[in-house]
């Protein structure tokens, strides 16, 4: 994985420094609270219900055993000892106090971490495949391009005050695990004449209006990427609209404009670049990747041990990928045992889990954007043993992909902009659906909840999206059907009116017994039934046989 | 409040002054004047002849209104409405890479010194300021370590 050099070192230090300052002059009323607001934003700072919330980057969701046993360290020391893990592959603390920021930038910054560009109208953390470079379906391993994007984006003084944030992710296969397309900019590596080069994806974003990112470029060489990107971030800087928030998107921009339009404009833009300063050249590019390489040399001969244990069974079944190597495994550590909080981790779980990484996985750790983690290279003959331990931090739970492994934002237990809970419909849910085999009987399904309409939760790209609103006073969900986030990415169509809080759990099973009846094959999965029959039995179940409104 | 221009770490006073209205448009050809877009499209027949002139744009204001002009430029200075709108970023940047413009971009109005260095790398010469904010802009610069991911 990548090691920081000399420079970005010294970036970060810097960095921590100049927040120490800003907050002396937000202290001594130099700085007003406007001023000092996106300043502490582009570094993570932000003001939630209760307290501070810092948000800490984990570029493209890749952590070593020792940084994650720093994240326990701090969320022990000045935090209330545990973690959260976002859709963002980031991690947020809650309960920081201001004066604890600077130290807890500097304890970041001696392993490599630190929380710039984790929010603020600028380029956020870079959002990757969670499986890049242990798949045997890419074309080639994305996370060096996440690097080259990441360094590229990082201070970049021509866009830190854009109209609104902005999100790239990069992936290099068909299967598409990070949600590429609902992203300002969606790139996909692929390979066209024995040449690997970017499909370059614009406009897509959640929000309260979702949309879908669109390809206007089939092939981008991958020494014109960064020009590339810069003509649009360019055009967006010049172009994107400053007038109303919900509007500032590039997502709105190029649905105004028309992607033809927009296309031209970056096309234009690109070549009058003359100076072209940021070709990239093959031995920089190679430096990079170097840092990328397995830290495994082949494949190996190693067995699965098989026990006849049911638990363990089913984790195997469910939690553990092939590796592209074969005597390898990706071990997924589900975030969402039962009744918990989704993405929440306590010290004592990092800090096994640093263990485990450190003496199973090659010291590696990822972050997916489904709010969970991944070991990603444990010898097969290791798996019951890694499996006993994890068990013994609860964290082998065997749900990945299944119905209590949901995406869930913190909601109004700790967010200012929220207009209802999330977290305790997420429990909710784990609670009902405990059973396993009635959990394996659903099969795959995705439900992500949100706890108002900036769409954390990634309600709109749910198979059952829920949105948590206030009615007159009281929680009330809306529920949506039929989106999805991967590679055949759409928005979920509104089923109806919302149900209050008390009601929801009979609107989720109504679903799920609509879904069941109308399977045609015991491995039809709700997403599948959903496309062929569309919403309309659903909503009939749901308005006109129940009594929910 | 005293104004004070910043060009790097040196502080002199401006010797440009703001074009109230047209017919306050000095005779002698070596007084610094600065017009407003509106001004300049008015008048651009009579301002072309003085020898010193620059043009004011505010930050929702772009360069593309008076692109064929901008070589009777000597300044062009961009006024942020506010320090959150980051367009004049690019707008000095285009001005550098794509017009070649090499006379001075100035920055004015609602700016913080947290924002200088970037100012300085997108191609502006040079900020007006807070006398009484110096030290700030100052720390600022000193704080530059130079070390940067973009060339």
């Amino acid at each position: 994985m990548y090691q920081y050099s000399e420079k970005d070192k010294q970036i970060v230090k810097n960095r921590t420094k100049e927040f120490l300052f800003q907050v002396k002059r937000r202290i001594n009323g130099d700085l007003t609270e406007e001023e000092f607001k996106p300043l502490r934003l582009m570094n993570g700072l932000y003001l939630q219900l209760h307290a501070y919330m810092l948000r800490v980057a984990i570029p493209y969701g890749e952590l070593s055993y020792i940084q994650l046993k720093k994240l326990a360290e701090i969320s022990e020391k000045y935090d209330k000892g545990y973690g959260h893990f976002t859709t963002r592959q980031n991690i947020q603390f809650n309960w920081p106090k201001l004066e604890d920021v600077p130290k807890i930038l500097e304890e970041l910054a001696d392993v490599e971490m630190h929380a710039i560009q984790t929010s603020g109208n600028c380029i956020r953390n870079i959002s990757c495949d969670h499986l890049a470079g242990i798949n045997n379906e890419e074309v080639e391993d994305p996370r060096p391009w996440c690097e080259i994007i990441r360094k590229w984006s990082t201070f970049h003084p021509e866009f830190s005050f854009l109209p609104r944030k902005f999100k790239i992710a990069v992936i290099a296969c068909d299967t598409d695990r990070a949600a590429m397309k609902v992203h300002d900019i969606g790139l996909k590596l692929v390979k066209k004449k024995n040449e690997v080069g970017f499909e370059v994806f614009v406009g897509g974003g959640q929000g309260r209006s979702p949309f879908i990112a669109k390809k206007i470029n089939d092939f981008v060489k991958k020494k014109d990427l960064l020009n590339y990107l810069e003509a649009i971030l360019s055009i967006y800087n010049e172009m994107g609209r400053r007038d109303n928030i919900y509007k500032a998107r590039i997502k709105i921009l190029i649905n105004e404009l028309g992607e033809k339009k927009l296309k031209s404009l970056v096309e234009n833009k690109f070549k009058k670049f003359a100076d072209k300063k940021l070709s990239l050249k093959e031995n920089e590019i190679q430096e990079i990747k170097n840092y990328f390489k397995l830290p495994i040399s082949g494949p190996i001969k190693s067995e699965i041990p098989l026990k006849k244990n049911k638990q363990y069974t089913n984790w195997l079944n469910q939690n553990v990928i092939e590796h592209k190597l074969s005597g390898y495994s990706i071990i997924m550590v589900s975030l969402k045992p039962y009744n918990q909080p989704p993405g929440d981790a306590t010290a004592n779980q990092m800090k096994t889990l640093s263990k485990i990484a450190q003496e199973f996985s090659y010291g590696e750790i990822r972050v997916t954007h489904e709010q969970n983690l991944v070991l990603p290279h444990v010898k097969n003959s290791d798996l019951f043993n890694v499996w006993n331990q994890l068990k013994s931090i609860n964290l082998a739970t065997p749900n990945i992909g299944l119905i209590t492994d949901a995406i869930c934002c913190p909601g109004m237990d700790y967010c200012a902009l929220a207009t209802a809970r999330s977290i305790p419909i997420s429990q909710k849910i784990s609670r009902y659906f405990k059973n396993q085999s009635i959990q394996e009987k659903i099969g795959k399904i995705k439900i992500k909840i949100s706890g108002c309409i900036n769409a954390c939760g990634h309600h709109h790209v749910g198979n059952i999206g829920i949105l948590g609103l206030d009615r007159n006073g009281e929680e009330s969900y809306q529920i949506s059907l039929g989106g999805s986030a991967d590679e055949n990415t759409n928005v979920g169509q509104i089923v109806g009116p919302s149900f209050p809080e008390k009601e929801l759990m009979k609107a989720i099973t109504t679903i799920i017994k609509t879904f069941e009846n109308n399977k045609k094959t015991k491995n039809e999965n709700f997403l599948t039934v959903f496309n062929r029959i569309g919403i309309d039995p659903f909503k009939k179940d749901l308005y006109e046989t129940s009594n929910s409104k | 409040m005293k104004q004070v221009i910043l060009n790097k770490a040196e502080v002199y006073q401006n010797e440009y002054f703001i074009l109230e209205s047209i017919d306050k448009l000095p005779k002698s050809n070596s007084e610094k004047v600065i017009v407003t877009v509106k001004q300049w499209l008015e008048n651009s027949t009579i301002l072309k002849q003085k020898k010193y002139i620059g043009i004011k744009l505010n930050s929702d204001e772009s360069i593309n209104f008076v692109k064929k002009d901008i070589n009777y430029f000597k300044i062009i200075q961009f006024n942020f409405l506010t320090f959150k709108d980051g367009r004049p970023f690019s707008e000095a940047k285009k001005l550098r890479v794509e017009f070649k413009f090499k006379n001075e971009i100035r920055a004015s109005g609602h700016i913080l010194p947290d924002q200088y260095i970037f100012l300085l790398r997108c191609g502006f010469n040079s900020v007006e300021i807070e006398s009484a904010k110096k030290k700030y802009w100052l720390d600022c610069l000193k704080m530059d370590s130079g070390l940067y991911y973009q060339p």
